[in-house]
Formats: C-alpha cells, structure tokens, sequence
C-alpha cells in the first residue's frame, strides 16, 4: 500500500497545479480555434492574478475577485486583438509584447500589495464524490475553481461541436475569406475568439493569486503561461487532451519535487529538465504515430480588409 | 495625407525638444526644493550611542554629508531578501546626515558593474552591493574608485576599499531547529531550498543540527527550487514534503508559500528572512530573521567619522543583532521555549558552538572532530550535509 | 463622418520612420503619465533618462556594451524571422555558445589568445547552431511546431548550464558559489584602447557587414530572401525549403551563440548562472522593431540597449521601481506594431453615401 500513498497525494497534487496551466490552455485553444496566435499569455495571466488579488483584498469576496481576473484578462487581450486583428500586426511579435508589458505592469502596479493576504479558495471535500475510493481523494478534495475547470472543457466541446457561434469562430480560424463569403463577419468573430480567451486565460491568473497561493508577488505566473502555448499544440486543438497535457505537466512537476523529497542523489538540475524535456517528447512522439494536427488553417495570419 | 502626417510629426517632434528643454532648466529647481523637505530634525533611535556627540562636531545639521548607494537583486517590494536590506537602508536614510538612494532588479554580472560604477561616478562615499554575483563587479569598480568605499554582502573577496559582510544566519536557523526539533512528531522535517550554495547549505546544515539536538532521531528532507522567488513551485515543493511524511516545513526562499501550504496541511513551519506569522497564524513556529538596521547605521557612522577601514571579512552575528528569531508562536510549550531562549542568550553573549565538533556527514564519517570547531572559512565553503539530511548537496 | 481604409498604391516612402517615431512619442507621453501617478515630475523624469542614456560618454559606453550580445541574438532572430521560421530560442542558443566557449577555455587554458579564440568561437557557433538545429530537424521531419520546441530548449538550456557550474565545472577556489575558475587570459577579449568597449564590437560590425553581403550577393542569400516571401513563390523559384531551413536556424542558432562566448569571455571573464539576463527574448523585440535589417537592428539593439541603462539612472534619481523600464519596452512594441498598419493602409474620408 505504500505506493498508494505515494501516488495519490502524488495525482492529487498534478491535478491542482495542472488547474491554472488548464485554465490557460483552454483560453489560448479558444483564442487560436479563431485563427489569432496568442504568445502574451504569461503577461495576461500576471495582470489577472494582481487585478484579482486587488479585488480580493479590497472586497473580501474571493469570487468577485475570480470575475475581476478574468475581465482583467479580456481586457489585457483586447489590446493584442486590435493590435493583430484591427490594426494587423505581427501576432506573434504582438504576443511577445503583450507579455513584456504585463509582467512589467503587474509588477510596478503590485509592488504596495506584496506581503499582505487576501481571501481565497481553500480545498474542501465535494459531497458525496469525495468518498468514492481513489479517485475521489484525487479530484474531489481540491477548491471550488479546480471543481469549476472541471466542467469547462465540456462546454468547450460543446461550444465548437454543437452552436453555431462555435463553428463560426472555428470557420474563421480555418478559411476567414470563406467565411466572410458565406456572410459571417471574421473580425467580429475574431475579436470574440480573443476576448473570451483572454477571460479564460484570466481565470488561471486568478487561480494563481486566490486558489494556489493566496499571496501576490511579482512573478506569480512563473513560465506557466508559455507551457499553455505548449500545451495547445500537444492537444491537438482538443479540450480533453489540453485536460491529459495540463495534468501530466503538473504531475511531472510535482514528480520531481517528490522525488528530491524521498531523498534521490540526482541532481536538482537534471530533475528539474523533466518537465520541458516530455512536452518535447510527447510532441515527437504524437507526431511520430502519424497524429493529424488540427491546427486551424488560418492560424497567425491576419484578415486583410478589402481595399 | 501624407503631408499631414509629416507635419504631425514634425510639430511632435519640436514638442518634444521643446519639453525636454523645459525639463532641463526645471531640473536643479527640483532638487533644492528636495532638500530641506526630507531632511529631519530629530536624532532618531537608530542612530544609537554615537548620533549625540556626533552631532556636535559635524557639519551643521542641514548638511548631508554621506551618500550612501544600495545594489539589490531583487525588487524591493518582494517580502524577502532585498526587502530585508531595505529595511536597514529605511534605518539609514533617517539619520540625518545621510542621503541614499538604491537601484533594484539588477541583473547579476554585466549590468551590476555598470550600476555600481555609475554610482562610483556619482560620488556616493559608500555602497552595499547585497547579492553574492556582484563581488568580482564590486572588486573591478573599487579599483577604479579608491576614494569610494563598498560593502559587498555575502561573497569571500576584499580589497584595500572593499569589506565583505554577511550575517551568522546559521545561528538564528539553529536556534529553530531547537523549536522544530522539539514540534515533530513524525521525525521527519522538510526544508525547501532555493539554490545548492554554501549559504543555503549552512542554514540547512545548522538547522539539522538544531533539530538533532533536540531530537537526535529526526531527519530534515531537503527539496531544491532552484529559484529565490517562485511562490507556486516553493508551495508546490512543501507539499511535495508534506506529502512524503514532513509535519514541519523550514523555507530558504523568500515567499511565504511554504507557510501557506504547512498551515493548510495542520503541520508546523518555520519561516525566514521577516515574521511570518502573518501568513500561517496556526502553523507558524518561528522565523530565521534578518535585521540589518544596527550594523548599516554603524557602518554609515564610521564613514562620517573617517573611522571606517577596508580589507576585512565583516560577519555579524547575533550579538550584533543582524539576525535573530521571531517570537515562537503560542504552540509552542514553554520549556522549550525557555530552552531555546537560554540558547539565545548564549549566542548573544558571544559562545557561538552551532559548528563545534563532533559533527558527522551525510555518509557518518566525522567531518569536524571533537574538540575543534569549523573556522569561517571552512563555513563560508561549505558544500556537504551534516548527518540527518536526506537529500542532494547538488 | 464615415472613414474608410483602402491599402496604399505605392508603400509609404517615410513612413517606418515617422511611426516608429510617433510610437516612441506616444509610448514616452504614457510614462510621463505613469510617472505622475507616482506624484514625480513627469518632464524631470524624462530628462534624467536621457541623461542616463546618451547624456553622457560612459552612458554611451555602457549602452555600446549592452548591445553586444543584443545586436548578435537579435541578427540570428532576424535571419530565422526572414524565412517565416520563429526562432524564439535565442536564450538557449546563448547559453549554449556560452558553454561551448567555456569548455574550449577551461580545456586548453595554456594557449594564446590566437590559439584560444577560434577555438572558443568555433565551439560556440557548433554548439549554438547544434542547439538551434534540433528543432529544425523535428519541424521538417515530424512537423513540430518550433515555437514551442525553441522554448522548451531555452529552459532546458539554462538547466544544462546550471548543471554544469553547479557541478562539474566549478571552480574548487571559489568556496562553493556557481562558477568557473576564471578564464586565462588568451580566453578574455580585450578592451579596446583604455576603454571598457571589448573588441567583440568589431567583431559585430564584420558579422553584420557579412550578412548584409550575403544576403545580397549570393544565391543562397537570395533564395532565402524569397522563401521568406511566400510558399508559392519559393517553389516557383526552385528552392530547398527542407536545406534552407537548416541552414537558416544553424545559423541563427550560431549568431546567438556567438553572443554567449563573447559575453562570457569579454565581461564575465567566467561561466557563472548570471549570465542569462534575457537577451534571447529581447532580441526579439530588436529584430521585430528593425524590420529584421541588419544595419536597423544595430540601431536598434543600440537604443533598446540605452533604454535600459537610462532607467538604471531614473530608478537611481527618483527612485522608480525598475519595472518601468520593462513597461516602456512592452509599450513601444505594441504602439510600433499597431502603427505599421499604416505602412499598407490609409485611412480615408468615405464619399457620402448618396454621393455614390
């Protein structure tokens, strides 16, 4: 049974430090499923933390602080969308930016609330599922936005399988010219791919600063931004699979610490290569087995208007 | 349109000459009218014994006579080691015959030798460079600067104008591994490490020590972040611990995370660098603090006398009061409290035995022999684990 | 008033220039606003980062060192970016050249600097151009999309080098701390004159010269041009997408990994983990803001260069936390891009619909 102890706690911990890696992944997913290539997710995520982290501390209510992370993150990625889709510059280029930018507003804006604590989410057993054997020690006794990121990539499936906004914005990630033929409007609905991924992508800022820790400090998003980008691409444009990538990278992350903390000789350097040495090796290998890659059609390039 | 957008640019352009050349004439108005706003009339406490004949025979009052620079590597506002020093530079700048003034996220290497030279050229009469990557920067600059002192923290050189300075951590982190050592019930201790240097290894080495005084069965479990400053990976590696049996969690990091996650999981934990009691009331039992308010007043003081000197190896201890412990916490039984604090006193009267033999390694080989004690230098070097750590020195 | 865009029939002869300009002013006037809100004289502000950055010779000469390794990253981007290929990997390939170097120095410390220094160099173009080389391999042969393989190589990258100064390379005098011994001295680049300005300035200026060259005398140069264009046109013309593309990163890989040897040899004089201050990732923002021409780009890794040490000297006067520095950076980026839309478009008054 000693393994047991090791493993649960072990995928307990994957699951919660997977949470804001996933709410980012299926923030950029919805943003790139819209044909815009979104590289300022790690600003975004910083700006989200402190805006809900502010919230937090001058509202007391955790979730209205959640909601303020989140439109801080539509807010933040509306600059990217006028920048790509209004004014048609680089995406990539305009990513970098945009995550330049937000690590440097976060931290000259954070500096009088590092130190101080705010409210937040604390883990609590969810009735009834928490006493199923195994599983429920791994995935019911987390907080409440772990139980909420949960049900996301399902609205996410359903969004671009079963309404007819989801195809639209996927029409316009794949063929914007086809698309604006058949009388959809690409830029409206770009605008919309951007901006509601910038609240998702949000929403795992805030994770960060309310769930996570329940601290602010400048650096909060740590690189986790970039592997969401990362991740996108290891799932193929599929939600379930941004769910394996976001867990697997965060078991990866908590497989090492445990394993210094049992007492290895290896060192910390090489231990620590792991986890961005198998996001290369999962790509390798998926694209090995001969996997189509759904990247949307029209990814990173911009819709000219008609002259 | 074209036109138009030229003459946009254009008039911009002049606009921005002609403000810029408003700036300038504004410029030394600004300062004088800085001056005598910041300036205090009160000798403050920090000062201590030497601020009242001082002011006597120095320069009248309203003179800023000493211009003192600080080089951090970190941003102020991160809660951790640069707001330590900051701290002391606060205590400092309320002495009333000093200015300072300080530059903050300073990459290591290059970019440290051009601040700190730029400081040199700007007449500051003493600078503490306070991360160990600015040592051979500091070095190079003093030569070119005799006539400017600098104080470099934490690394081994020194010069004609240079003093290194550091404080005896060691002791405060001993101190509560007593406490730690008394608290665990599993035997088992965790200590989230930034990165393998004899620094972090010395605290970690002292703190075992601590804790196998009071409890000669427990072992402290080390897991390495290599980062000073990540709070979501510095919670994740306590609970890494945690998780592997740990009921108490020591930190060399400058976020509370590690606080956090100790509370959450009903375990003990030990902070550092400030009080961080704030962040887990409930697991809280002390903190390794640091205080460097008494020895940079100190330091600035001898720079006004003309008492100051170089080439020496400056590491203050307890007795100093650069480092202590925070207030143990209400679970914490009172005879190990009275046992810690009699300790305490110990080192404050200047017996300083963390580091005295017979003190085992990791393999049990006797490292340090009975009847002898580490030299500082054999501490400043340190690279292996004390008996009781489980864990790569790596 | 309705407004109506229509593209420009000829490209607008001034207009990089004018934009890039209008963007520094408008991206200033935002930090003049930021540094109200801090209640500090935003105009006072303003002249003390000049003064930091041009006011004075040292300044310039601090600057001129800065952008060094920013000028040599910020070529091999370029180079990569011309062809469509994002390279953001120039961190790693920095710290690979960086260790290529070292090992070439910690090998042979007895030789001259003659000896020493193609050998230093070599390895640190072989290992950079290696490091960049592995995601061009898995972007040709398994699709792999290279954004996210450079990335992930730049953590591994700097791993590696704590790895090794943590490890085996570290120098048993050194008590302990990361970092090698200290380089010979046929391993160190000299200064030039009494100056602090090393001799890997000139060394730039030839690169640069021989890339602009390249690119403009030689086929291969060409058919990189023209594979940058576009797909169609680079298979109309015949072209190796496949070679090309490995050509293109080794040397990408090799430029950024020139840069780590002479940043570690001329200004470390050792391999120490400080080393890696983000030059990779800045280079990008040079190489974008120069539209990827060689002589634009040493413009402006100059500029970027002189920024930063210019808020080193505001945060020093008024006391400003560093993060400004990071702001205006991110600022002029984004105002430059959404600039350029008026490089291919203009903005003109639509005719009265009942004039149609």
């Amino acid at each position: 049974m000693l393994m047991w102890e090791f493993i649960i706690p072990l995928m307990a911990a994957a699951v919660q430090s997977g949470t804001p890696i996933l709410y980012a992944t299926l923030g950029e997913m919805m943003t790139e499923k819209g044909g815009v290539l979104n590289l300022g997710v790690e600003g975004i995520m910083a700006v989200a933390a402190l805006a809900a982290f502010v919230t937090s501390f001058a509202t007391g209510s955790p979730w209205l602080a959640f909601l303020a992370g989140g439109t801080a993150g539509l807010a933040f990625a509306s600059l990217h969308a006028f920048v790509c889709i209004t004014c048609l510059g680089n995406q990539v280029v305009s990513g970098l930016a945009l995550t330049i930018l937000g690590l440097g507003v976060s931290t000259f804006l954070g500096v009088p609330y590092v130190g101080l604590a705010a409210p937040g989410f604390d883990p609590f057993a969810f009735p009834l599922l928490s006493s199923i054997p195994v599983l429920g020690d791994i995935f019911f006794r987390q907080d409440m936005l772990v139980y909420i990121s949960f049900v996301i990539p399902f609205f996410f499936w359903f969004f671009f399988r079963r309404t007819s906004l989801g195809l639209h914005v996927a029409a316009t990630g794949e063929m914007p010219a086809a698309a604006a033929a058949a009388g959809l409007k690409p830029v409206a609905l770009r605008y919309f791919a951007v901006l509601t991924g910038g609240f998702l992508i949000g929403l795992g800022g805030a994770y960060l600063s309310l769930a996570y820790t329940h601290l602010w400090t400048n650096g909060l998003s740590g690189g986790r931004g970039w592997i969401a980008v990362a991740l996108v691409i290891f799932a193929f444009w599929r939600p379930g699979r941004a769910v394996i990538g976001a867990y697997l990278f965060g078991g990866v992350m908590a497989f090492q610490l445990r394993l210094q903390a049992m007492g290895t000789h290896i060192p910390s350097s090489l231990l620590l290569m792991l986890p961005y040495l198998l996001t290369i090796l999962v790509l390798i290998l998926s694209a090995w087995r001969g996997r189509r890659i759904d990247a949307p059609a029209a990814l990173g390039t911009n819709i000219e208007p008609e002259a | 349109m074209k036109k138009m957008m030229k003459l946009f640019a254009a008039s911009a352009l002049s606009l921005a000459l002609m403000l810029s050349l408003f700036a300038c004439a504004e410029a030394p108005e600004e300062k004088k009218a800085e001056a005598p706003a910041t300036q205090s009339e009160a000798t403050t406490e920090a000062s201590g014994e030497a601020s009242p004949d001082a002011s006597g025979e120095a320069a009248p009052a309203e003179e800023k006579t000493v211009k003192v620079g600080f080089v951090y590597v970190s941003p102020v506002g991160d809660a951790g080691y640069s707001y330590a020093h900051d701290l002391g530079r606060k205590a400092v700048e309320a002495l009333d015959f000093v200015t300072t003034s300080y530059v903050e996220s300073v990459p290591e290497g290059a970019d440290s030798e051009r601040v700190i030279r730029n400081m040199a050229r700007k007449d500051f009469d003493i600078i503490f460079t306070t991360s160990f990557g600015y040592m051979d920067p500091t070095i190079k600059v003093a030569k070119e600067f005799p006539g400017v002192r600098f104080m470099h923290c934490s690394g081994f050189k020194k010069s004609e104008n240079v003093n290194n300075y550091f404080g005896r951590i060691y002791q405060a982190r001993y101190l509560t591994g007593l406490v730690a050592g008394a608290m665990t019930k599993s035997n088992r201790l965790g200590y989230v490490a930034a990165f393998p240097i004899p620094e972090v290894i010395r605290g970690i080495n002292a703190f075992t020590l601590g804790v196998r005084q009071s409890n000669p069965e427990a072992e402290v479990r080390v897991v390495w972040t290599k980062t000073w400053y990540d709070p979501a990976l510095e919670k994740d590696a306590a609970k890494s611990l945690l998780d592997a049996g740990c009921d108490v969690i020591a930190q060399h990091q400058d976020s509370p995370a590690p606080q956090e996650a100790a509370q959450e999981a009903g375990a003990y934990s030990v902070g550092y660098n400030s009080d961080m009691s704030s962040f887990a009331p409930r697991a809280h039992l002390t903190s390794a603090m640091w205080n460097w308010a008494p020895m940079y007043v100190k330091t600035v003081e001898q720079v006004r006398d003309g008492s100051w000197q170089g080439d020496q190896a400056l590491w203050w201890s307890m007795q100093d009061g650069v480092v202590d412990i925070a207030p143990m916490g209400p679970m914490v039984p009172e005879d190990v409290k009275a046992q810690v604090l009699a300790k305490r006193d110990e080192l404050m009267s200047g017996v300083d035995t963390v580091f005295a033999g017979p003190i085992k390694n990791q393999q049990g080989e006797i490292a340090v022999p009975e009847g002898t004690s580490m030299t500082d230098g054999e501490m400043l070097g340190m690279t292996w684990f004390v008996e009781g750590v489980v864990g790569s020195a790596e | 008033m309705a407004l109506k865009i229509r593209k420009r029939d000829e490209p607008w002869k001034w207009g990089a220039l004018v934009i890039f300009l209008g963007a520094l002013l408008f991206s200033l006037g935002v930090s003049c606003l930021l540094l109200a809100g801090q209640g500090k004289d935003a105009l006072h502000g303003m002249f003390i980062l000049w003064e930091g950055s041009f006011g004075n010779l040292w300044a310039l000469e601090g600057a001129l060192l800065k952008a060094i390794p920013l000028f040599l990253c910020s070529l091999g981007v370029a180079v990569a970016f011309r062809m469509q290929i994002w390279n953001i990997g120039a961190e790693g390939q920095f710290a690979l050249g960086a260790i290529g170097a070292t090992w070439m120095a910690l090998s042979f410390p007895g030789l001259p600097w003659y000896g020493l220094m193609p050998l230093m160099f070599a390895m640190a173009f072989l290992l950079g151009g290696a490091w960049a080389f592995i995601p061009a391999v898995l972007k040709l042969k398994l699709r792999v999309n290279e954004i996210i393989s450079t990335l992930m190589l730049n953590y591994i990258a700097i791993l590696l080098l704590d790895y090794l100064v943590f490890g085996v390379w570290k120098d048993p005098t050194s008590f302990g701390f990361p970092m090698t011994p200290e380089f010979t001295s046929g391993a160190v680049i000299a200064g030039i004159g009494s100056s602090r300005v090393h001799w890997g300035l000139l060394f730039c200026a030839v690169v640069g010269v021989g890339l602009w060259a390249f690119m403009r005398f030689t086929r291969l140069g060409f058919e990189l041009k023209a594979s940058g264009e576009g797909a169609r046109v680079a298979r109309y013309a015949k072209i190796r997408y496949g070679l090309l593309t490995m050509f293109v990163m080794g040397l990408s890989g090799g430029f950024a990994g020139w840069a780590g040897c002479i940043e570690t040899s001329a200004v470390l004089n050792r391999l120490q983990p400080s080393l890696m201050v983000g030059y990779g990732y800045t280079a990008i923002v040079v190489a974008w803001l120069a539209r990827l021409e060689p002589l634009n780009i040493a413009f402006g890794a100059f500029l970027l260069a002189a920024l930063r040490v210019g808020v080193e000297n505001l945060q020093l006067e008024l006391q400003i936390p560093a993060a400004f520095g990071v702001i205006m950076e991110g600022m002029i980026l984004l105002t430059v891009l959404a600039g350029q839309f008026f490089l291919t478009y203009r903005i003109e008054r639509a005719p009265r619909e009942g004039g149609e």
